[in-house]
């Protein structure tokens, strides 16, 4: 945490989502460290306004929503305080995430309304949070959202259903997005963070051994790195967090 | 200055009000039509919105209202248990100019106590007094938490004409930034990204002000007759102040950015960047210093946007589009048709 590389982010605002545990809760506090204002959500307030204190004690302007990304009209209050609070949106992290029933089921035995669920909030909130942010970045003709991926997009494990196909739909709607952008500052990511230790990898796999994974603060370094280099990384394909500079 | 119209203009029929946005009638959203009034050439052509490219040239800038629409119709309870809907017009920091109506159609203004309590999803706010110069508006106390409360539980401003409840995000544009506005800023509601893009890579730019708008209506129609006016907060910002005094052409995404731009102008037909509340009133023989061009939709005669088009366009061509546009069947208000006024 170089202080000569600090507030590489001062003046800009970001708003991360799922900001109260593991990765999420990383970067809000990577974040704040480098000086961008932030507004932060998810469903527990508790948690979430532990995290919004500490970020705050790093003397970061810090707004906690508490947001539910399954439901159209807290997305849309998340969007609507967060501009009346801070004008406007530079970077979106699209991280909260639904892994879905664990021990995770077979696709043929999965509960077809936990597979909603996930979708819903795996794919569908970062598409409404990114086209209700895009238009003010699209004026200002800058900006970064980032959708945070996982390796299971790529591959076919069994027993990853649900979260496997929302982020193989993640990773499509990232691609779209990216096309559609050709030609404007706005720029769009889909990163994979790798395997992490957090409360998602504990209730995916048990039995991992936590010295074999991510801290998720390492991890978040290399997200600063991509919002903050000058030379941003090529667009138009899935980043691994592990592949770019920590 | 101008001819009072020679004839009674006809009435709306009912049939041409939009009551559903392009994009739920099967269409995309910037599949609605588009009226072409050139002033110079007096005429009036017939196109699509998504023909705006062709109407303009490089070197033109638009200039659209970033306000984003608020739910800002949300129900409260008195304290004698009767449920009325607020409806947020100006939004002081410390005082919100409200109007008060029954929460059925066809929404009645319901008179309110001074002093009493009311109850706002969940937190209570004072009746502080009516506006001295419009009546129906209530002072009512900031809700603490500014409009975190209207977005748990307020609704879009709806009219009689819509009567599917359309969500929010309808009534918002693509480009909508901070919330404010009680009702759409609708002339560039039918604005796609795609449309926005092209006109860019056409050498068209896009520049942005902000304009928060109150309430079109205030449920009595001899009151609306009047043409009401109160103050809106707006934004001119520097860079769009810039952009504006280097093009040749400025074309108003409606009505609110013309009364921004407007406000915003000086004597020497430059813009300045400013920020504040707006009062101005634009009319017949009102001078344009900055705009030179407007996109806008259909309103009726009864409405104030008929005021401020009088100071584009001279009585006899606004009572030939007027009537053109009747005939030709254009649908009107904020779901409807656009017209471009070169
Ligand atoms: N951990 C890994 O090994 C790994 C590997 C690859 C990819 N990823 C991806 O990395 C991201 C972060 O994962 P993580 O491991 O840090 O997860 P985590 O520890 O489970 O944290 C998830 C965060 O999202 C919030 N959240 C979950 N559902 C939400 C909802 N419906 N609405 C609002 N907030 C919600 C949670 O708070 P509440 O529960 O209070 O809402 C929490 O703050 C996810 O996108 C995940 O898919 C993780």
């Amino acid at each position: 945490m170089g202080d000569l590389e600090a507030t590489r982010l001062a003046g800009k605002v970001a708003l991360i989502t799922g900001a109260s545990h593991g990765l999420g809760r990383a970067l809000a506090i990577a974040f704040a460290r480098e000086g961008a204002a932030l507004a932060l959500c998810a469903r527990r307030a508790p948690a979430l306004d532990e995290v919004a204190s500490a970020v705050a004690r790093l003397g970061a302007d810090v707004l906690a929503v508490q947001a539910d990304m399954r439901s159209a009209r807290d997305l849309a209050r998340l969007v609507a305080v967060t501009l009346d609070r801070f004008h406007r949106v530079d970077i979106l992290v699209n991280n909260a995430s639904e892994l879905g029933p664990t021990p995770l089921p077979y696709l043929a035995d999965y509960p077809p309304a936990a597979f909603d669920d996930v979708l819903q909030v795996n794919v569908t909130a970062p598409f409404r949070l990114t086209q209700a942010l895009i238009g003010g970045m699209l004026l200002r003709n800058h900006g970064v959202v980032i959708n945070v991926t996982s390796d299971a997009a790529i591959t076919g494990y069994p027993g990853w259903g649900a979260y496997a196909v929302s982020k193989a739909a993640l990773e499509g709607l990232t691609r779209t997005w990216i096309a559609e952008l050709a030609g404007t500052g706005v720029r769009m990511y889909a990163v994979d963070p790798g395997d992490m230790d957090t409360d998602m990898h504990r209730a995916a796999m048990p039995d991992a051994d936590p010295c074999e994974l991510a801290r998720p603060d390492d991890v978040a370094r290399a997200f600063i790195q991509l919002v903050a280099s000058p030379e941003p990384a090529p667009v138009g394909q899935r980043v691994e967090a592990a592949a770019f500079g920590r | 200055m101008v001819a009072s119209p020679i004839r009674p203009l006809p009435s709306l029929p009912a049939e041409l009000r939009a009551n559903l946005p392009a994009e739920l009638r099967g269409l995309r959203r910037d599949g609605v039509r588009l009226m072409v009034i050139d002033r110079t050439a007096q005429s009036i052509r017939h196109a699509r919105l998504a023909e705006l490219g062709s109407f303009l040239r490089a070197g033109d800038l638009l200039v659209v209202n970033r306000s984003r629409t608020i739910p800002a119709a949300v129900a409260a309870r008195r304290s004698n248990g009767e449920i009325v809907q607020l409806r947020l017009c100006v939004r002081h920091a410390e005082e919100w100019h409200v109007l008060c109506v029954n929460p059925d159609p066809p929404h009645a203004n319901v008179a309110l106590r001074v002093g009493e309590r009311l109850s706002v999803a969940g937190t209570d706010t004072v009746v502080r007094g009516r506006r001295a110069d419009l009546p129906l508006l209530w002072r009512i106390d900031a809700l603490s938490e500014g409009i975190e409360r209207m977005l748990r539980s307020g609704e879009p401003i709806r009219y009689s004409y819509v009567p599917e409840p359309v969500p929010l995000s309808h009534y918002e544009t693509v480009y909508a930034n901070e919330p404010g506005s009680a009702e759409t800023p609708s002339a560039g509601r039918s604005l796609s990204w795609e449309l926005l893009l092209d006109l860019r890579r056409q050498g068209i730019d896009l520049s942005d002000i902000l304009l928060h708008t109150g309430l079109s209506s205030l449920q009595d129609d001899a009151v609306d007759a009047e043409h009401p006016l109160f103050e809106e907060w707006f934004a001119v910002p520097p860079n769009a102040a810039q952009a504006v005094n280097r093009v040749p052409r400025v074309i108003a995404v409606g009505t609110t950015v013309v009364r921004a731009l407007e406000t915003a102008a000086g004597h020497d037909g430059h813009a300045r960047a400013m920020e504040g509340w707006t009062r101005l009133r634009l009319g017949p023989g009102s001078p344009l210093r900055v705009v030179d061009g407007l996109l806008t939709g259909f309103h009726e005669p009864q409405a104030s946007h008929f005021d401020l088009l009088r100071a584009f366009l001279a009585e006899p061509l606004l009572d030939r589009a007027y009537r053109e546009a009747i005939a030709e069947r254009y649908l009107w208000h904020e779901f409807g048709d656009l017209c471009l006024i070169l």
